[in-house]
């Protein structure tokens, strides 16, 4: 789970050994490629749900779709929808885009995917999104990946509401193809270097436009047909769904976390050392409740943990699945900073006993100062810090920019600030998913480092956003 | 080229088609055939540099027939569909029947002689050839021939035309005293309608306790998993009406069509600047034929002042792998573009075209159908041919000799392949020969207003490709 599958690995060695530079192309289909699944389905379904089809219109979209998977025109269907959002505002249907990004689109990214994506960068390649669908449902994706380039259909929009009708032909099998050509002329990009993944029966004009085909988890025509090309296929994992057993896991995974807390405190009291109790009770609850869902920790550097105590430790966020997975690895002595608004929030409330943070009121910046005082005295008092100084999920892997905070902190109370970069948490729990996936996870703890003042700390901080990037990145073996 | 060569390729020649039985395609076609619209004559024309000796060509051809004893068969029919035709030898057999001469004035003038030797219907009683040496034909430097060869598609296809062709001539100007004969094979004679019938439904009912099994298994497997069973059959379904349905109408400037006027042009060209143009755009050398074929129609719907953007294109798909001339493929359309000024780009549309043709499941489809339509009336086989869109143009590519070659002491200067027009407005054949591209067009001329400035804007569209493969 932790690695890329052989198949991936061995695609992006090939990348890696071909010709570099960005008269080399690298165009990646949307749907069912870099996403597993249809993105149109996704804002169909929200329009569904926030009831604006008449019946009506949904019968002619389900008649439509019926006949183009009966061999009728499947472009058909595309051109109902289009026709649909005639007068809609252009700007209101971005944010839907946004919208429907951050909440479902996002998570099914494939991480493999990514992988390419990130290969192609390396290469210096000219990475573009080739797709019949819209830049609505393309560019959040694309902004995500860092990809600049999209060559996909266009609407016509006229004062800022869509007329229904498209700019030039849906960029669908042939057109998808002469558009990839067009943009290969425009951007002095040498096709026959260049590299394809597409996954639909339709894409193979498009992939025979360039000397580097793959066929990206293909359709069963699209099988058929690499194999009679004899174009390479690449089955890349799709992101894991919560199963039901590992719902049943996360379950006992929750009952074990409670457990732990109640055991730990209880014999903190027994022992009349709530210090202790509390430690234990941490030890406990990140401990059990992970061996019960199956999630293993697997650490580079573990010995970075103790080197530096009392510190800062600052980390990425991607999942829920963060919180335990540092309690895990600090183990004892150490709390972290909370907003007020969570302090009686009932899913978090059990944890805050054990782990008392910090609470901090961001509507009040004098009392907000007040509790950093606070806290910079009980760091100096033994007590390390857990920040995550992106300050809020990701809704993917990729990272966000770092706050000032932790490093302030560092620098108040004189202690060294000790990175650690977390990877795959979000695939086994996912942004907004209450399932936890059994699997591994990979950490691996950085260079502490020391001596924090307010003249040098932007430069610092980016420097050390950036090893966080590069550690992505490149995995270190 | 060494006499030892020549020896063993005629050796080959010997073997060529010998099955008593003809193929299911070849059965449709031979049954279907409604003279000339859904002709299944093919023409050949081949350029000599000198009129040959007619006494030792008529020796050769003899010696040819002799050789493959398909040149001196004909076809028996049974009296009702139980079997298929067998061929049987011709114990009337009469060279002079196929064989003549005739002077002509022009290159023009053999041209539309040949398309009239090519309009009459064979007498189907016969072996299915027919030959004609037209001398008189003016080349530089004197006078030289054509032999214009008329073949039915029962006893060959384009590609075997060529195939047998290429391994029939000689690779030295000179005589060659000793030529391997063909075997006496001890061929069915007498063979006859009524018996060939009662001989095919003895077969099929012996075969039927077999296909009693089968079709239990196959509806046990059904009725096991039917979702299967039933998608798979509307993912069938769904490609053959793709493949019958989704093309552009065919073009108003190539209408309307009686398929009875033949025009045959022909165009050559250097092959190796159209193999450029072909890698260049990533595609094979028929992607650059049919390229070439659109940049000719592109021209001509643009004088005519025509918007056409797409038109329907018959090619040959491959069944196996996609770029193996093989044996197995599939005649189906693509819409050829008419748009795309660039001959270059023009390759790599087409090629895309024709590569997405291989998702289609059903791409088979005729060759599947036929052994059905066969046991029907010949009529529902000629609807069956006709139930597609047809092709503004069919256009394929045949290799051809890749050295000089010789008939009877005449150097085969080139040859043109002109295909019958099953509705489409032109039939277009590129055949390799050495290195040359030799481009046979068969027009409908019923169909064409200004058939001159077809033939220019074609020879424009030759001309464009070979100056961007320079």
């Amino acid at each position: 789970m932790s690695g890329l599958s052989a198949a991936a690995q061995e695609a992006i060695e090939a990348i890696e050994a071909g010709p570099q530079g960005p008269t080399v192309g690298a165009f990646f289909d949307l749907d069912g490629t870099l996403v597993a699944g249809y993105t149109a389905a996704t804002f169909y379904g929200d329009r569904l749900k926030g009831r604006d089809v008449s019946p009506a219109e949904f019968l002619r979209t389900v008649v439509t779709a019926v006949d183009g998977e009966l061999g009728g025109d499947p472009t058909r269907i595309a051109h109902v929808a289009f026709s649909a959002m005639r007068g809609e505002s252009e700007e209101a249907f971005a944010d839907l885009g946004e919208r429907l990004f951050r909440s479902k689109i996002a998570g099914t990214i494939r991480r493999e995917s990514r992988a390419l994506v990130m290969a192609h960068q390396r290469a210096g390649h000219t990475v573009a999104v080739a797709s019949a669908a819209t830049r609505y449902q393309i560019a959040p994706v694309a902004r995500d990946l860092g990809v600049e380039h999209l060559v996909c259909t266009q609407l016509v929009v006229e004062d800022g509401q869509f007329t229904g009708a498209t700019d030039g032909p849906m960029l669908w099998g042939r057109h998808k193809a002469s558009g990839v050509r067009a943009f290969a002329r425009e951007h002095g990009v040498d096709l026959a270097d260049s590299y394809a993944y597409g996954n639909g029966y339709e894409d193979v004009a498009f992939l025979s436009s360039v000397g580097h085909p793959t066929a990206l988890n293909p359709h069963r025509d699209l099988r058929a047909a690499a194999a009679r090309l004899g174009w390479p296929v690449l089955d890349l994992s799709d992101p894991v769904g919560g199963s039901l057993v590992a719902a049943g896991r996360t379950a006992a995974a929750l009952a074990g976390m409670n457990t732990g807390v109640v055991a730990g405190l209880a014999y903190g009291l027994a022992r009349r050392d709530a210090h202790e109790g509390r430690n234990l009770a941490v030890k406990l609850a990140t401990s059990l409740p992970m061996a019960l869902a199956g999630v293993e920790v697997e650490v580079q550097n573990r010995e970075r943990l103790w080197t530096h105590r009392p510190a800062i430790f600052v980390a990425n966020h991607q999942s829920a699945l963060d919180i335990p997975v540092l309690g895990n690895l600090l183990e004892r002595d150490f709390t972290i900073v909370a907003k007020k608004e969570a302090r009686w929030d009932p899913r978090t409330f059990v944890g805050s006993l054990v782990i008392d943070p910090a609470w901090i009121d961001r509507s009040d910046s004098a009392s907000a100062r007040a509790t950093l005082d606070g806290v910079v005295e009980r760091i100096r008092g033994g007590t390390s810090l857990m920040i995550f100084p992106e300050g809020t999920r990701s809704a993917t892997p990729v990272l966000g920019p770092f706050r000032k905070g932790a490093f302030h902190l560092a620098a108040q109370a004189g202690v060294p600030v000790v990175p650690i970069v977390l990877r795959n948490t979000g695939e086994l729990m996912r942004r907004s998913s209450l399932v936890l996936n059994p699997g591994v996870v990979d950490v691996c703890v950085l260079e502490p480092e020391t001596d924090w003042s307010v003249d040098d700390m932007s430069e610092r901080i980016a420097a050390l956003h950036a090893k966080f990037e590069e550690t992505l990145a490149r995995w270190p073996a | 080229m060494s006499a030892a060569e020549d020896f063993e390729r005629w050796g080959g020649a010997a073997a060529w088609s010998v099955g008593a039985e003809l193929t299911s395609m070849q059965t449709l076609l031979w049954r279907a055939e409604r003279h000339p619209v859904q002709s299944s004559t093919t023409t050949v024309v081949i350029d000599l540099d000198r009129a040959p000796d007619w006494k030792r060509f008529v020796a050769a051809t003899e010696w040819g027939t002799g050789l493959v004893r398909r040149l001196r068969q004909r076809v028996v029919d049974p009296v009702v569909p139980t079997a298929p035709p067998t061929w049987a030898d011709d114990p009337t057999f009469d060279l002079g029947y196929h064989l003549r001469r005739e002077r002509v004035s022009s290159r023009e003038e053999m041209l539309a002689q040949a398309a009239q030797v090519a309009l009459r219907p064979f007498d189907r009683s016969r072996p299915l050839w027919e030959g004609v040496l037209y001398e008189g034909v003016p080349v530089e430097g004197g006078e030289g021939a054509a032999y214009v060869l008329k073949i039915h598609h029962a006893l060959a296809d384009p590609l075997g035309i060529v195939q047998l062709l290429s391994m029939l001539q000689s690779g030295r100007r000179a005589h060659t005293a000793r030529k391997p004969l063909g075997d006496e094979v001890a061929a069915p004679v007498g063979v006859d309608g009524v018996e060939l019938a009662v001989a095919g439904l003895r077969a099929d009912v012996s075969t039927l306790p077999d296909l009693a099994r089968t079709s239990v298994r196959t509806l046990g497997h059904a009725a096991v998993r039917p979702q299967a069973v039933v998608a798979s059959a509307l993912r069938y379904g769904a490609s053959v009406r793709r493949l019958l349905t989704q093309t552009e109408r065919p073009s108003p400037e190539l209408s309307p069509r009686t398929g009875k006027k033949w025009t045959f042009l022909t165009f050559e060209a250097p092959l190796e600047p159209l193999r450029t143009v072909a890698r260049q755009g990533g595609g094979t050398l028929d992607d650059a034929a049919v390229a070439l074929v659109l940049g000719g129609l592109r021209r001509y719907h643009a004088r005519r002042g025509s918007d056409v953007r797409e038109l329907p294109v018959g090619v040959r798909v491959s069944l196996d792998r996609a770029d193996d001339l093989g044996n197995r493929f599939a005649q189906a359309l693509i819409s050829g573009p008419l748009a795309i000024e660039d001959p270059v780009d023009r390759v790599a549309a087409v090629r895309g075209e024709v590569l997405s043709l291989h998702t289609e499941r059903a791409l088979e489809v005729l060759d599947a159908a036929a052994p059905v339509v066969n046991r029907m009336p010949a009529f529902v086989g000629a609807s069956a041919l006709r139930t597609a869109v047809p092709p503004d143009a069919f256009v394929l590519t045949l290799p051809g000799p890749p050295r000089k070659r010789f008939m009877a002491g005449a150097e085969v200067q080139g040859m043109y392949v002109l295909g019958p027009l099953p509705g489409a407005a032109l039939t277009v054949c590129l055949v390799t020969v050495g290195d040359t591209a030799c481009i046979g067009v068969n027009v409908d001329a019923s169909a064409v207003a200004d058939l001159r400035g077809l033939e220019e804007c074609l020879a424009e569209g030759v001309e464009e490709l070979v100056s961007a493969g320079r």
